[in-house]
């Protein structure tokens, strides 16, 4: 455990504050002063409190203190992308149209962190309207990788990303519509977990796609996300596509061993065209889980690009259904690329819409029946290792498109079919740049991919490491 | 089902209320053409009974071990 209290994982942090060894004004301080010090750097934060989370941390001391802790977050400062709405504050959805847009609601995720006891540490920065894969943003700037300034950090929860990889956070909320989560989780050495469409209720979040939108947390540790992911998940009156399905003991599930556990290797797509440093990683990542007693096979999946194309159709079109009057009264406000993307779905016809929505049902029952008997699939996140923010810039770079195009290859279908994917840091470039796997489950059984988390992050020391300010 | 020309997407852009120029309607084709050629196999074969709500029921197929 590190002495420096923002080094420490939600899960030590949360403990040590409810035992009293370290006071939530301590840990909020030494939060904002790691803040200070790579915000300058990175640009990960949209707003900093400073002031307000002090405030809040000294009262969560004294309730501590006089009434025990209110949850399992007690006093733990967190920021969140800032797309989920907090009553009376401002949520930007990193957009120049929504720059002064306060919410009079609270989002159900944000308000079920803080019932548990979370405070507010401040907002972070993510592609305008969630629609960029990169961290990209023509508002506020770029958000740059910890790692290696001048990198990406993924998209669109680029801020989530960078703040958890530089420990500013604690843990981060981010959403997943196409890879939104897994990205920053991947370029930036932390661990994402995209849930199950349905498992955690969407009110009060930004809506991009109501067909694919999912939120989830990202944090150090695969335990960490699952203390975030019990604290959300479930039915909500305010969100009817919020499931009953049973919320499972997701902590529980990553003290559980691995052994016995089926976990399948694809035999084409995932592993196509894969940058050598990446598969080289997968190798690793796979000889490790045999090592800790996975049984690991090969399986044939459907035909992901089918998956990715009936994603790209559907998320096109409600994407654009949401910003039409937006698109008519106010386009000069949309950065370039976002306008563009919106513009895509000015191509799909409402009946080719609806062809792809009408296959998500057999395309699933199809995924279902090639992986029986499998607990997991095990892919790589993205083919390519991070690449530099000047070489993906859309708006200046020749063949960005093409990058853009290649880092969201395995991450679509997995959005397409609503799975639970975790991702985890699973290795570094030569140069020094993380590179993560994907973890894809069963509907409703985050359980099992936690579980296959946090014994691989047991065994390794990737996710633990730190990066250290340029 | 094949990719949309520019002049069909000027159509649809049209119907929807947000018409574009020649050369954005270009764009578009250009940008979203892939998906329609990575749903093709699929456009036009459904079978008539396949709602968007069966997503819903095939999530809660069991898988068996």
């Amino acid at each position: 455990m590190s002495t420096e209290p923002a080094l420490m994982t939600l899960t030590e942090v949360a403990k040590a504050i409810a035992e009293k060894k370290l006071s939530s004004v301590e840990v909020t301080r030494s939060c904002l002063h790691r803040i200070a010090e790579w915000q300058p750097k990175l640009n990960a934060f949209m707003a900093i409190e400073s002031e307000p989370a002090l405030k809040a941390a000294a009262e969560a001391d004294a309730a501590l203190a006089k009434d025990g802790p209110k949850g399992p977050l007690h006093g733990v400062p967190l920021a969140h992308k800032d797309m989920y709405y907090e009553a009376g504050h401002v949520s930007t959805c990193g957009s120049l149209i929504r720059r002064d847009f306060v919410a009079t609601t609270t989002s159900t995720a944000l308000q079920r962190l803080k019932d548990a006891g979370a405070i507010r540490l401040g907002t972070l920065q993510m592609a305008e309207f969630a629609y960029g894969p990169t961290g990209h943003n023509a508002h506020y700037g770029p958000v740059h990788n910890p790692w290696k300034l001048g990198y990406v950090t993924g998209g669109s929860s680029s801020g989530s990303g960078s703040a958890v990889g530089a420990r500013l956070t604690f843990a981060a909320l981010g959403s997943d519509t196409g890879g939104s989560i897994r990205m920053p989780a991947n370029f930036c050495g932390v661990t994402g977990l995209k849930v199950t469409w349905g498992r955690v209720s969407r009110a009060g979040a930004m809506p991009l796609s109501q067909s694919l939108d999912t939120v989830g947390p990202l944090a150090q540790t695969a335990e960490d996300c699952a203390l975030m992911l019990g604290l959300m998940a479930g039915p909500d009156p305010e969100d009817p596509t919020a499931s009953h399905a049973p919320v499972q003991d997701y902590v529980a599930a990553t003290q559980a061993s691995i052994k016995g556990l089926k976990i399948g290797v694809p035999k084409a797509f995932y592993v196509d065209d894969l940058d050598p440093e990446v598969a080289r990683c997968l190798d690793a990542t796979i000889g490790l889980l045999k090592t800790e007693g996975a049984d690991v096979v090969s399986v044939e999946l459907p035909d992901q690009r089918q998956l990715t194309a009936a994603c790209q159709l559907v998320l096109a079109v409600e994407a654009a259904a949401f910003h039409k009057r937006w698109m008519i009264e106010r386009p000069q406000d949309y950065g370039p690329q976002v306008l563009m993307r919106l513009q895509n779905a000015l191509a799909v016809s409402g009946v080719t819409y609806l062809e792809a929505l009408r296959w998500r049902g057999a395309a699933l029952a199809a995924h279902v029946a090639a992986t029986q008997g499998i607990d997991a699939v095990i892919a790589p996140v993205s083919p390519l290792v991070t690449p530099s923010i000047a070489e993906s810039d859309v708006g200046g770079a020749p063949g960005a498109e093409a990058v853009i195009q290649r880092i969201t290859r395995f991450t679509r279908p997995v959005n397409y079919l609503g799975l639970p994917s975790l991702a985890i840091p699973t290795g570094f470039t030569a140069t020094g740049l993380p590179v993560g796997m994907q973890l894809i489950g069963r509907s409703f059984d985050e359980a099992t991919i936690l579980t296959i988390g946090a014994a691989f992050q047991r065994a390794t020391d990737f996710h633990a490491r730190v990066p250290t300010l340029p | 089902m094949t990719r949309p020309t520019p002049q069909q997407v000027s159509a649809i852009a049209e119907a929807s209320g947000l018409p574009v120029d020649k050369e954005v309607a270009t764009r578009i084709s250009d940008s979203i053409g892939p998906a329609f050629d990575g749903f093709a196999a699929i456009a036009g074969t459904l079978p008539f009974d396949l709602e968007p709500s069966s997503y819903v029921v095939a999530q809660t197929l069991k898988v068996g071990r």
